[in-house]
Parts: structure tokens; C-alpha cells; sequence
């Protein structure tokens, strides 16, 4: 089992559930939530596969955040939305 | 087990050996979210990249090889072109703060250019009665009126137009003595 936590200032909770469910074929996803970050555990079948869904899935995340910003702004949308993890 | 990097701050930069993994710490008073974003945008091809916020004011973005088994210069390499990267991306945003009311001045004006010329009725609605803009230079003048031929001050006008009745009555009495000599001389 391997964790991520992806801070709430960083990735906004809808960008996370996003790139779960394009990942969801590859393995377990067990989501939690804690003041400050979205947590995601993540199994699949070895250490090398679950590092790699960790790293595809993290990497999702970030590129839908990044894309989803204004770049004059810099408020990616609905950052603070704590239900976007839904 | 975090290792320094040979080369790098202990402070800044660590490296994870097992993961194939190097942490940077980055200061966000420095490098705003924004840069941290594009230059992240920049390595997500190459690494698992993770940016992570463990304590306000600092974030701390984690470069994973793609492939595991990366030693430790490979990991200082990429910690060090993520670092220029930053650094970059962080010039590139305040150029853009800086010049971002002539970008906007720019854009405006190629959005009107592009809208075509005002209507007829677009016209009969324009304000024509604001006043001329200043022009102390005499840019906005004809060449007539700048350099053309000047009309006389009014005073002038007077005297010339006196001067022009008096040769007009000297012409004319010459005239009359004329005719009176030749006249004489044909009687004879």
C-alpha cells in the first residue's frame, strides 16, 4: 500500500477525483481527507505498480491543475472546494 | 533514507535512493506557486513530479525518475535543471505583471481593429462636438496653413488698398492729358 497526500492549497480536490477515476482500472483507491490534504491510498498488485500509479496518478492531478488556472490569476478553479473530493 | 546532495544545499535538496527520488525545498516568498506550476508543467514528461506543502511559506516538490534504479547524479541533475527551471518560470511571471497593461493595450486595440469599420448609425451617434486636441507643435496642420502664402494684418490691408485707389486716379489723369495733347495736335 502506498500513500499520497496532495495539499489542498496545491490540487484542487476535483483535479484529484479526476485522475482516480481515470486510473481506477490499475488498482485500489482508498480516499481520505484531512485539514490540509486530499489523501489518497493507493494498492495494486507490487511495489513497482503501485509506485507507478502513484507517479501517473500524481502527475494527472497536477496537469489538470495546471491547466485549469488562469495564468494571469493563479487561483486554479475551486481550490478550496472541500467537496470536490467527491 | 533522505541523503544530501553532493553539490546542493543540505537544506534545500535530499536525495532518496531507494525511490529514485530527489526533494526540493522551495521558498515561496522567492518562487510563487506559479512558477513552481510551470516549471512542474515542464518535467512532467521525464518525472513523477509531487509538490507538497509541509509547513506555510515552503513547498517541497518531489522529482521521481520514470524508470527506478536512478543514481545520485542523475537525481543532482535533475534537481538542478528543476531549480533553473523555477527560477525561469519565476523571471518569466513578473515580466508578464510588469507588462501586463500593455499587453491588455495591445490586445484591445487588435480586437477593435478587427470589429471593421463604425456603421452609419454607429456614426450618427459618435460625440463630434469635443473640442480639437491640443497641437502646440502644429502637427496636425495643412502645409497650406503652415507654410502657404500668408494674407496681410488689416492695418496693412488699408494702406495697400489706399495706395491702389491713388495709383488707379494718377493712371487715369495721365489718360485724360493724353487725349487733350492729341486732340490739340490734330486741330493744327
Amino acid at each position: 500500500m502506498r500513500e499520497l497526500r496532495f495539499p489542498k492549497e496545491v490540487y484542487p480536490g476535483a483535479h484529484v477525483d479526476a485522475a482516480m477515476k481515470v486510473y481506477a482500472r490499475f488498482g485500489e483507491f482508498e480516499r481520505e481527507e484531512s485539514e490540509t490534504h486530499w489523501v489518497v491510498r493507493i494498492t495494486s498488485g507490487s511495489r513497482a505498480k503501485e509506485r507507478r500509479l502513484a507517479g501517473e496518478l500524481g502527475n494527472y492531478a497536477l496537469g489538470l491543475t495546471i491547466q485549469g488556472r488562469d495564468p494571469l490569476d493563479g487561483s486554479p478553479e475551486d481550490r478550496a472546494t472541500p467537496g470536490g473530493a467527491s | 533514507m533522505p541523503n544530501p546532495l553532493v553539490g546542493v544545499p543540505e537544506a534545500l535538496a535530499e536525495a532518496e535512493l531507494g525511490e529514485s527520488a530527489a526533494h526540493l525545498m522551495v521558498d515561496d516568498s522567492i518562487y510563487p506557486l506559479e512558477a513552481v506550476y510551470g516549471a512542474s508543467f515542464t518535467f512532467l514528461d521525464r518525472c513523477f513530479v509531487l509538490i507538497d506543502r509541509p509547513e506555510p511559506g515552503r513547498f517541497r516538490v518531489t522529482l521521481s525518475t520514470k524508470k527506478p534504479g536512478a543514481d545520485e547524479a542523475t537525481l543532482r541533475a535533475l534537481v538542478g535543471e528543476f531549480a533553473n527551471e523555477l527560477l525561469a518560470q519565476a523571471w518569466r511571471r513578473k515580466i508578464v505583471e510588469e507588462n501586463r497593461a500593455t499587453l491588455e493595450a495591445v490586445t484591445m486595440q487588435a480586437i477593435g481593429g478587427a470589429m471593421g469599420p463604425p456603421t452609419l448609425d454607429e456614426l450618427e451617434d459618435f460625440d463630434f462636438s469635443e473640442e480639437p486636441f491640443e497641437d502646440p507643435l502644429g502637427i496636425a496642420m495643412s502645409w497650406e496653413e503652415k507654410y502657404g502664402k500668408k494674407t496681410p494684418p488689416k492695418g496693412d490691408a488699408d494702406a495697400s488698398a489706399a495706395s491702389a485707389d491713388a495709383a488707379a486716379e494718377d493712371a487715369a489723369e495721365d489718360a485724360t492729358a493724353d487725349q487733350d495733347s492729341d486732340a490739340k495736335g490734330g486741330a493744327e
